[in-house]
């Protein structure tokens, strides 16, 4: 027990030199990070364009596969040949 | 000069006390602060081991035997490459990634990949408790009973306002998959075509078949699954990681992702067992009944109860992503160190997802083994989507700055995961829309 009383935070006012202070990440004090909300939208650069297209064109197939499929179940063409 | 206090919260003149601890030795520092910092990485790895992961390894060495364990390996340094650019996004924004996604492409994409999210989401959330269900029956518990305790249990979980407290008990739950690797010793697993068949990508006897590629895609969609990504990124926001512990995260994912896989092998080299006994199943559950005759009661109830554990972690994972990408995206307050009454919405959405997931299992008697299939493919084939947006917003240098932007070596790996996935994908829709075009066994 007292090996694990080493995790245990405690209020720490003083570092002596040559050691060193643990802080858990909730403890700390926050960081500060980027705000994105000020950027706004992403620059489409060519690469970005190309990305969503194919994702678009990904979806769109995958979107139409499923239509058939589910008019395959339902023997919209007639009963599945096998 | 102690080399580093993190983030020096105790200033120059020590005038601010701070909760820590002081410690003498630098190899301590680097323990304490790695055991502090530690915890998404493993939570996020070994959550996706749920009900549905259960399901598809064991089913894969049911019928494969260990053939397919190169497949896993291969997967892990995927896994890894995957989680680390979320590490690097949620430790460097502190931002959730759904709101990523709305913030930086738009209303039309935000709104797509939040949708998705829920959609996958829910349907999981549905296996994990039908999974319970099933290893309930076979435990001689009724459903109508044990199932509720569970919902109940996992929205007891993250009320507690802490979120310490929760990760806790989600490590310890992770850990007890330890038990996977002593249920695969137990069985006499064959270590010499273990060895081969993880080193050396082999094709199983009888080709590529229809459900040979069901299988891989089925593998591939449950390894690595949509909500993970949201998920680890909310987590590190959540726990407020800072830059100076990016090296910390990036080592518990790795571990993470390496203990995921070898429990995940475990998991087929039960299934193999169970196939080099002639052992004919249609879930996990059924298996461990079946097991019993020739390993033992001890086996049986491990593997029901490992099964249950797996199920608790995806719901309380899963249902944590949906709840802090909705909340982020809402404008809600949104994290587990408050408590209730602070951020009612995102708990509200916590306690809906998993009561309705829950009380849906409890209504009708869905086909499990279909469902959880079905869901694994679905998220294989969402998950290309996902992925793009994470690799597009780790190339954003407005938002990573040139320190953690990807490196050309990153993109080169990355975009090649991209392309395998895509590919998977089509090969399922080919299969859906054109099954004569594979052969069927």
């Amino acid at each position: 027990m007292k090996m694990l009383d080493v995790l245990r935070p405690a209020t720490v006012s003083h570092v002596p030199q040559d050691h060193f202070l643990v802080v858990h990440p909730l403890d700390d004090v926050p960081e500060e990070k980027i705000e994105i909300a000020t950027l706004g939208r992403m620059q489409m650069t060519t690469s970005v364009k190309l990305a969503l297209m194919t994702l678009r064109g990904y979806l769109v197939l995958m979107i139409l596969l499923v239509f058939y499929d589910v008019l395959e179940l339902a023997r919209f063409w007639g009963p599945r040949a096998h | 000069m102690p080399e580093q206090i993190l983030s020096i919260p105790v200033s120059a003149d020590q005038a601010q006390p701070v909760r820590g601890r002081v410690v003498r030795s630098k190899w301590l520092y680097h323990v304490m602060t790695f055991l502090m910092v530690f915890g998404p990485g493993l939570i996020v790895m070994e959550a996706d081991n749920d009900a549905g992961a259960v399901s598809t390894y064991v089913q894969a060495g049911a019928q494969y035997g260990t053939r397919l364990l190169w497949v896993l390996l291969l997967l892990l340094p995927v896994t890894y490459f995957i989680q680390e650019m979320v590490v690097r996004l949620g430790i460097v924004t502190g931002k959730e990634h759904a709101i990523m996604i709305y913030q930086r492409f738009g209303r039309w994409w935000g709104l797509f990949s939040l949708v998705d999210l829920q959609l996958v989401n829910f349907l999981t959330l549905v296996t994990e408790f039908a999974a319970i269900s099933l290893a309930l029956s076979h435990m001689n518990i009724e459903p109508r009973v044990g199932v509720p305790l569970a919902a109940v249990a996992l929205v007891i979980m993250v009320l507690t306002g802490s979120y310490r407290r929760w990760e806790r008990i989600t490590v310890f739950l992770c850990l007890l998959d330890l038990a996977w690797i002593f249920i695969a010793l137990k069985l006499r697993p064959p270590f010499a075509e273990i060895f081969y068949n993880t080193a050396i990508p082999g094709i199983p006897e009888g080709g590529v078949t229809s459900s040979l590629t069901f299988l891989v895609i089925a593998i591939v969609g449950t390894t690595i699954a949509p909500w993970q990504l949201f998920f680890q990124q909310s987590c590190i926001a959540d726990k407020r990681l800072r830059f100076a512990d990016l090296k910390w995260a990036r080592l518990d994912t790795l571990l993470g992702a390496t203990f995921t896989i070898v429990v995940a092998a475990c998991m087929m080299i039960a299934g193999n067992a169970a196939r080099a006994h002639g052992i004919s199943f249609s879930d996990p559950a059924q298996m461990a009944s079946d097991l019993r005759l020739v390993a033992g009661a001890t086996i049986r109830g491990g593997i029901l109860l490992l099964m249950i554990n797996a199920a608790v972690l995806g719901t309380t994972a899963i249902s944590l992503s949906s709840a802090w990408a909705y909340g982020e995206v809402r404008g809600w307050s949104h994290s587990l160190e408050m408590p209730v009454r602070q951020a009612p919405g995102f708990y509200l959405t916590y306690v809906v997802c998993v009561g309705l997931a829950a009380a849906i299992v409890l209504i009708p008697r869905a086909p499990l083994q279909l469902i959880i299939l079905g869901v694994q493919v679905l998220a294989g084939i969402m998950l290309p989507s996902a992925i793009i947006f994470l690799q597009l917003l780790l190339n954003d240098k407005e938002v990573l700055g040139e320190k953690f932007v990807n490196k050309p070596w990153n993109n080169w790996v990355n975009w090649t995961i991209i392309i395998v996935l895509f590919i998977l994908s089509l090969i399922l829709a080919a299969q859906v829309a054109a099954p004569r075009l594979f052969p069927a066994s």
